[in-house]
């Protein structure tokens, strides 16, 4: 049995590359696979890699048994579920790490590197960034020398297998490019594509605590991009519009599931010019999708717009999509409210923040107007202590209470929640609105990029004969938050507090160049799909693009390439002409009289020719000399002409 | 896991379902290539190729990867995808112009005993500038080793044939065939060269002793001794063997001396086919098999007799070749290659 699982150092050539090559594969997974993974995995390849050096045997079919048990019970209880990238990459790494535990073969590693194409291909279907380009190019690099060195003899080092590889892959990648351009893509999937619950990514919730937005808002990921038609609105009117809550349980906001409601729509009335533009919006596991404050029309198939004028998808969005929308920053909303509704947007929860009602009442009394009483609130949050910061102290129960009157310190939501609190206290129906205010313009690409920073709550009141009123209760508070964007703010504060203003300047325009390259890929490679296709296609002059003829088009540059290739092997393969140093050689030998051998080296047939032929040892040996150096040697011609000479003079 | 078992299964329909096919097509080949000269360059039009087990789980492994790219509307993962793609075409074309162009050239065949393997000797020649890798040559389940040839090299490849019984042994039909680069296909050439070797009889191995000999013929033989015991020197006479004259006096002394033996018998041996006791033709040529090796291990001198044929008594390897081929051809027929 011992002897069965013994090694001999054979796979000492290609393991350390199937290694490399699993182990590379697996670097964009490490953030996601639970550290035990990557622990046992790396144990694994040192095992197998010290058993392979001291020609030891591979551990029992009854150890590793006993391993993948333990491995595959510990990735079920790590994520409760086998199906899905998340639990299905760790998988794969665990299947890896046991396979190389039983790999005694050269042709067993095929399995491993079939496993590596696959983490390759996981690892792609979570995210796709600037980097995959090159990790995936480095990987198939890797994989494919691996491969070979899994049948290279022994005379061949690892840098001719390298060398193979790269020549092989060079020729393939004209045939990929082209298949890549013309397939034809699909916009409907063939089955549902499985949410990954596993991976939490940053974005709004559904509802709106204490605390929320605040933690979002140092985050630097990308929200969504934007690009506009025209003349880019001022700050003050960049409210991206996301989902609208209306229940209040004296703590947390919420609001309904999106839902299609003709019926309960509000009226929207628009007025004044049309601001046009195209957001990219980065996937968020979620239905909402943002447009300017006040969306009038979208492009996206599957959206609707809900009843409070809130944009949804009918599935949430997985994949980074693209919308061309209109919207209008004059408008009137909601102009006739019913009783119904109206006690919708003044519900509060009993007994809860009463010091709030307290003040919201005796604020009202000495206010004319419902206008009056709210720019008196405004007031309050204006000319009181009242502190616009990213870390608030814990609230506790009656949140509103203890931040209005207590701690007075508070983000976005604090005001929007405490605001709405008030407004309801008196009879004006409110709501608060989640979305993301202002963005970065990069004037590398001219398009502003809204970043999870920029994650923004505020609120609208709704006044008799005007309807719903956008009322933003932050920029009384921080109003360089609205006019300049959160980044801007702390840019400038830490860049000259720290005295970096130019360091951090370059940095800042480095990012921007990043971002803009982003830009470009997520437009031109990652959203290659049948609309850009279709846009290409035509534009290389094929008329209405369909699948066939792309089909066709795609079948035909394959069969040119291929032939071309076939065409680079066989010059490459082909025999150089029989020159003429190598014809006056031949004649040599047969002046000789005796028979040159099969692989007979010149040298070692002039050592026989000297002893065993009849011609002078001397001429022998300056013939061969000279027949090395017109061949192989200097290609001097002065070379040729001595060896016509001499072997012209041998008769 | 099962990837390896697909593989194996796919692997193991295929030979299974060309059987009988198989044998048709090679006839065909036969029949479209007609008998090749002892010395062939492989032209395109011969080397034939096909997808290995490997070769079609890939196949299936990047269709699976396509559905899932066009699901999720992957755009890198089509690159992947296509990437693996064009590594099979390229693959493809690489296997077979590995092989085309290469020279091949009958070197011999080494002759065996009976039971042993005959080994065929074919040299390849790589003419091209680059490297031809993972090559080898076989003969039904009978196969060379592997080699790379590098640009100008020539190779023997030894194809092993076992062999039965005496006389000639043919090799009709011979392949050569790499997996190179990925073992995703593979791609083969049948040649048709004819190829002969001889196999002796197998050397009986509980042979009886040979017959003590009298010089019945008369021509005594030149000084051939048994070589049992050192008797003492004498000057050297011209027919004495050199192996026999003591070389190390002479690099004293300068003078030709030769060892002299106290051997049983003076007279040399005759291993007579019609003396052998048995009446089994081939029992008999084994046994004078058997009685050749002995022999020649001992170095003695000895004769052969054969019905109809005769080797007058003498050593050394051709000597030895000449009667173990009359041996290995008895009663065969006339037939010289």
């Amino acid at each position: 049995m011992a002897s069965s699982r013994g090694t001999d150092g054979s796979l000492l050539q290609s393991l350390p590359w199937t290694l490399a090559a699993i182990a590379f594969s697996l670097v964009p997974h490490l953030q996601f696979l639970p550290i035990w993974i990557t622990v046992a995995f790396v144990a694994c390849s040192a095992w197998r890699y010290t058993i392979e050096r001291r020609r030891r045997s591979v551990p029992s079919v009854w150890l590793r048994g006993f391993l993948a048990l333990i491995c595959f019970v510990g990735v079920l209880a790590t994520y409760d579920t086998i199906s899905g990238v998340g639990p299905g990459s760790a998988l794969l790494a665990i299947m890896a790490a046991l396979k190389l535990l039983e790999t005694r073969k050269r042709r067993d590693q095929y399995v491993l590197l079939f496993i590596t194409i696959f983490l390759v291909m996981s690892s792609l279907l979570r995210e796709q960034y600037l980097w995959s380009l090159p990790y995936l190019a480095l990987a198939i690099l890797l994989t494919m020398t691996a491969w070979l060195r899994m049948s290279a003899d022994a005379t061949e080092s690892a840098r001719q297998s390298f060398a193979t590889g790269t020549r092989l892959i060079a020729y393939a990648a004209p045939l990929a490019l082209a298949m890549w351009i013309f397939f034809p893509r699909i916009s409907t999937p063939f089955w549902a594509i499985p949410i990954d619950t596993g991976a939490a990514t940053s974005g709004l919730s559904d509802t709106m605590s204490p605390g929320d937005i605040s933690s979002l808002s140092l985050s630097d990921a990308v929200a969504f991009r934007v690009k506009f038609e025209g003349a880019v609105p001022a700050p003050k009117y960049q409210y991206w519009r996301g989902l609208v809550l209306h229940r209040f349980n004296g703590r947390t906001w919420s609001g309904n599931e999106p839902m299609i409601g003709k019926r309960a729509r509000e009226q929207v009335s628009i007025s004044g010019e049309p601001t046009r533009y195209e957001v990219t919006l980065e996937p968020t596991r979620q239905q909402w999708v943002f447009a300017l404050d006040m969306p009038y029309s979208w492009n996206l198939s599957k959206t609707f717009m809900g009843p409070q004028q809130q944009l949804a998808r009918e599935h949430p969005i997985n994949q980074r999509i693209a919308y061309d929308a209109v919207s209008y920053s004059e408008y009137s909303t909601g102009a006739g409210l019913s009783e119904y509704m109206r006690s919708w947007y003044l519900q509060l929860p009993h007994g809860s923040n009463p010091r709030t009602l307290e003040f919201a009442r005796q604020l009202r009394e000495s206010a004319d107007t419902d206008t009056g009483f709210i720019f008196s609130v405004l007031e309050r949050f204006t000319n009181e202590q009242y502190f616009y910061t990213l870390e608030p102290p814990p609230l506790g129960s009656n949140p509103v209470d203890r931040f209005l009157f207590d701690t007075q310190a508070g983000f976005c939501e604090h005001y929007a929640s405490a605001f709405a609190v008030i407004m309801r206290a008196v009879g004006i129906p409110s709501r608060i609105v989640l979305g993301y205010q202002g963005g970065e313009l990069n004037p590398l690409g001219d398009y502003l990029i809204v970043r999870q920073a920029n994650a923004h709550a505020w609120t609208e009141v709704w006044l008799e004969g005007v309807g719903w009123r956008r009322v933003d209760p932050t920029a009384a508070v921080a109003p360089e938050r609205i006019d300049s964007g959160i980044s801007g703010a702390m840019f400038d504060g830490i860049g000259a507090a720290w005295g970096l203003a130019v360091p951090t300047l370059l940095l800042h325009r480095l990012s921007l160049t990043w971002d803009a390259l982003n830009a470009r890929w997520n437009e031109w490679v990652l959203g290659y799909g049948p609309e850009n296709q279709n846009r290409l296609m035509q534009w290389l002059g094929m008329d209405d693009p369909d699948w066939r003829k792309m089909m066709l088009t795609l079948i035909g540059i394959v069969i040119a390439l291929t032939l071309l290739i076939s065409l680079l092997l066989m010059l490459r393969y082909r025999s150089p002409p029989r020159d003429r140093a190598a014809i006056l050689y031949s004649r040599f030998v047969k002046k000789t009289g005796i028979e040159r051998a099969i692989g007979e080296t010149p040298d070692s047939f002039a050592d026989r020719a000297v002893t065993e032929s009849t011609l002078p040892a001397e001429i022998v040996r300056t013939i061969t000399a000279t027949y090395l150096d017109a061949r192989y040697g200097t290609l001097d011609p002065a070379a040729l002409v001595r060896l016509e000479e001499k072997v012209i003079s041998l008769r | 896991m099962w990837v390896k078992e697909i593989a194996a299964s796919v692997a193991g329909v295929i030979p299974n379902v060309n059987a009988a096919a198989s044998r048709r097509v090679q006839r065909w080949a036969r029949k479209r290539q007609g008998v090749d000269a002892p010395i062939t360059r492989l032209h395109p039009g011969r080397v034939y190729i096909l997808p290995t087990g490997v070769g079609l789980v890939f196949a299936l492994t990047t269709f699976t990867m396509l559905l899932g790219s066009m699901n999720y509307n992957n755009n890198l993962s089509f690159v992947l995808t296509f990437m693996l793609v064009g590594l099979g075409f390229v693959s493809m074309h690489q296997c077979q112009r590995n092989l085309v162009g290469l020279e091949l050239r009958f070197a011999g065949t080494d002759s065996v005993f009976a039971g042993q393997s005959a080994l065929f000797r074919i040299a390849v020649t790589n003419h091209a500038k680059s490297a031809r890798r993972r090559i080898w040559l076989y003969a039904g389940k009978a196969h060379s080793e592997i080699h790379d040839l590098r640009p100008g090299e020539s190779r023997v490849f030894i194809i092993p044939v076992a062999t039965d019984r005496r006389g000639w042994i043919t090799l009709n039909r011979f392949g050569i065939r790499t997996l190179f680069p990925f073992e995703l296909f593979r791609s083969w050439a049948w040649m048709h060269m004819e190829l002969k070797g001889i196999v002796y009889p197998h050397p009986a191995e509980d042979a009886p002793q040979p017959p003590a000999t009298q010089s019945a013929l008369g021509h005594r033989q030149h000084d051939a001794r048994g070589e049992e015991d050192f008797a003492g020197l004498r000057k050297y006479q011209t027919g004495d063997s050199p192996r026999n004259v003591a070389w190390k006096a002479y690099a004293r002394s300068g003078q030709l001396l030769s060892k002299q033996f106290s051997g049983a018998d003076t007279s040399s041996q005759w291993l007579d086919f019609d003396e052998v006791e048995t009446s089994d033709v081939e029992e008999r040529l084994s046994i004078l098999t058997r009685w050749i090796v002995n022999a020649d291990r001992t170095r003695e001198d000895y004769g052969l007799r054969l019905p109809g044929h005769s080797f007058p008594p003498a050593h050394g390897d051709a000597h030895r070749r000449h009667c173990l081929e009359a041996l290995a051809l008895f009663g065969l027929g006339g037939d010289h290659g």
